[in-house]
């Protein structure tokens, strides 16, 4: 680094500066060492006098004087008008880093690739899922669902099997497929069929079964309804299984929550998630069932 | 006038003090007043509440983790809304915090559920790979101070006027009422987690310090 290197304005500025100090302070020396020869004290006492040492009477310099006064004036305005309206605010400033933020995220990534969604999501999982459901999705030994199987087919025969509770919708819990009069034997079936034609996982191991699924099938219509949406007479009855194994049924599982069989997971419905982040979860969690 | 004050010099000082306490008068109450009311919707922590946040107190959490979320995206980001003031009203003392070897808990009930902090707080490698927090499996095994948390209540109720046993806010009541309170509240933790001591002691009516500790998390939100 060059010490002195006048191609920088501030220090050609500073230097500047510094000549012209020397010189103003030589002068304004000069000129008082000429006044106190020239001068006599013939000035005017003031009236403040401390066990015999008085003070001149001296008026107020003109620069000084200027100053006093609009300092007064800045004074008046910085107390009615200057603090009360133009003062920094800490949350002003997060509301404008955060709309940028936003503006910014939307712009980037409203049109994001299959890859680019899982590539995402499972940054957002590793902080916000993994947790829980383990940095491998694998639920650490029981501790949260597994989501390598959650989402698939073997994941409906774990539910057909447990039940399934805990989303808030208004048929309520879903028992066993024991307790719904579905025998052991037809589980695969109605897996096989739920999977195949009409979850969004759209293929099946058990292709022989399908057919027999169809018919047990009857028994979740009462709450799933003959489409399996989970509409009934317009109303959002249970969950839609036409979403089950795909990212949209795991945004709906993020905003709703779950209160289930292994513990309970919180909603990320505040502001923890943005929309395209959810679906970027959703996608990532997809993509661990199936097998990818 | 003034060269009065120049020959005076107590009752200088006392007229500095006066002109330069202004200032701060003018800046500092009208702020204070305003950020020490309790924002709305906040309720007094109940007593199960309270007992968590003395064991919270008695381990030091607060020497890891910070209770106060600033307001930058990063922070809101990963903890969730900023903390105002007025979320504080009724923490004697508040549990700040300076430093963040663990992470911010302001919110923690927001994201993390009672079998999670169950898990958590017996083995933190289980849940959280390559945490550093110690485990605190001795909460399973001591009972929580019921009779310590229901007098602090009281004494914050009749001192500084928390609204305890106000229409909408936190019921206290009497003794009996409280310890009922406090069975329901702790019934509710106790059902959700899978430890079969903690719910062998809860059927003889013993609260453990676990249970307490999560009352207290789960409240933060």
């Amino acid at each position: 680094m060059q010490w002195l290197n006048l191609e920088d304005n501030v220090n050609l500025l500073s230097l500047i500066g510094a000549i012209l100090i020397i010189l103003i302070t030589l002068v304004v020396v000069g000129r008082m060492f000429q006044q106190m020869k020239e001068t006599k004290g013939e000035a005017e006492l003031s009236e403040h006098n401390w066990d015999g040492i008085g003070e001149y009477k001296n008026a107020v310099p003109l620069g000084w004087a200027i100053m006093f006064l609009l300092l007064i004036v800045w004074a008046i305005w910085y107390f009615l008008l200057g603090y009360p309206l133009n003062s920094y605010s800490q949350i002003g400033e997060y509301n404008q880093e955060v709309a940028a933020h936003n503006a910014k995220f939307q712009e980037k990534f409203h049109n994001l690739s299959a890859d680019d969604k899982v590539a995402m999501g499972e940054n957002l999982f590793l902080v916000q899922c993994s947790a829980c459901h383990g940095i491998t999705g694998d639920g650490i030994n029981g501790k949260a669902q597994n989501l390598g199987v959650w989402g698939s087919e073997e994941g409906i025969i774990e539910v057909l099997n447990k039940g399934s509770k805990g989303m808030n919708y208004a048929m309520g819990e879903m028992a066993p497929a024991a307790d719904l009069g579905v025998n052991a034997e037809d589980v695969p079936a109605v897996a096989a069929y739920v999977a195949k034609e009409i979850s969004a996982i759209k293929k099946t191991a058990n292709e022989n079964l399908v057919a027999r699924g169809k018919e047990v099938f009857a028994t979740c219509t009462a709450c799933h309804g003959e489409d399996g949406t989970g509409v009934i007479g317009g109303e959002v009855m249970a969950p839609n299984l036409t979403q089950y194994g795909s990212a949209e049924f795991v945004v709906d599982v993020l905003n709703r929550g779950k209160d289930g069989n292994i513990g309970v997971m919180p909603k990320f419905s505040s502001n923890i998630l943005n929309d395209i982040q959810k679906q970027a979860v959703g996608e990532y969690v997809i993509s661990l069932s199936r097998g990818e | 006038m003034f060269s009065w004050l120049e020959k005076n010099p107590f009752f200088f000082a006392v007229a500095v003090f006066i002109v330069i306490a202004y200032a701060g008068v003018v800046e500092v109450l009208p702020s204070f007043a305003d950020n020490a009311r309790p924002i709305e919707g906040k309720k007094p922590y109940s007593v199960l509440q309270l007992a968590g946040r003395q064991v919270y107190i008695n381990e030091s959490c607060n020497a890891c983790h910070s209770q106060l979320i600033r307001p930058f995206k990063s922070e809101t980001d990963r903890y969730g809304e900023y903390s105002k003031s007025g979320e504080f009203a009724y923490d004697r003392p508040f549990l700040w915090g300076s430093k963040r070897t663990g992470p911010d808990l302001a919110r923690v009930g927001n994201y993390r559920t009672a079998d999670w902090h169950e898990n958590h707080m017996f083995d933190p490698t289980s849940v959280v790979p390559g945490s550093i927090m110690p485990a605190y499996k001795h909460m399973f095994n001591k009972n929580a101070d019921i009779e310590t948390a229901y007098a602090e209540a009281v004494t914050v109720k009749k001192v500084f006027n928390v609204p305890y046993d106000v229409e909408g806010q936190t019921k206290l009541g009497t003794w009996q009422e409280a310890s009922e309170e406090v069975q329901a509240e702790a019934k509710i933790i106790v059902d959700q987690m899978k430890n079969q001591e903690i719910k062998d002691a809860f059927a003889r009516g013993e609260i453990r310090e676990i249970v307490a500790l999560i009352a207290y998390l789960n409240s933060l939100k």
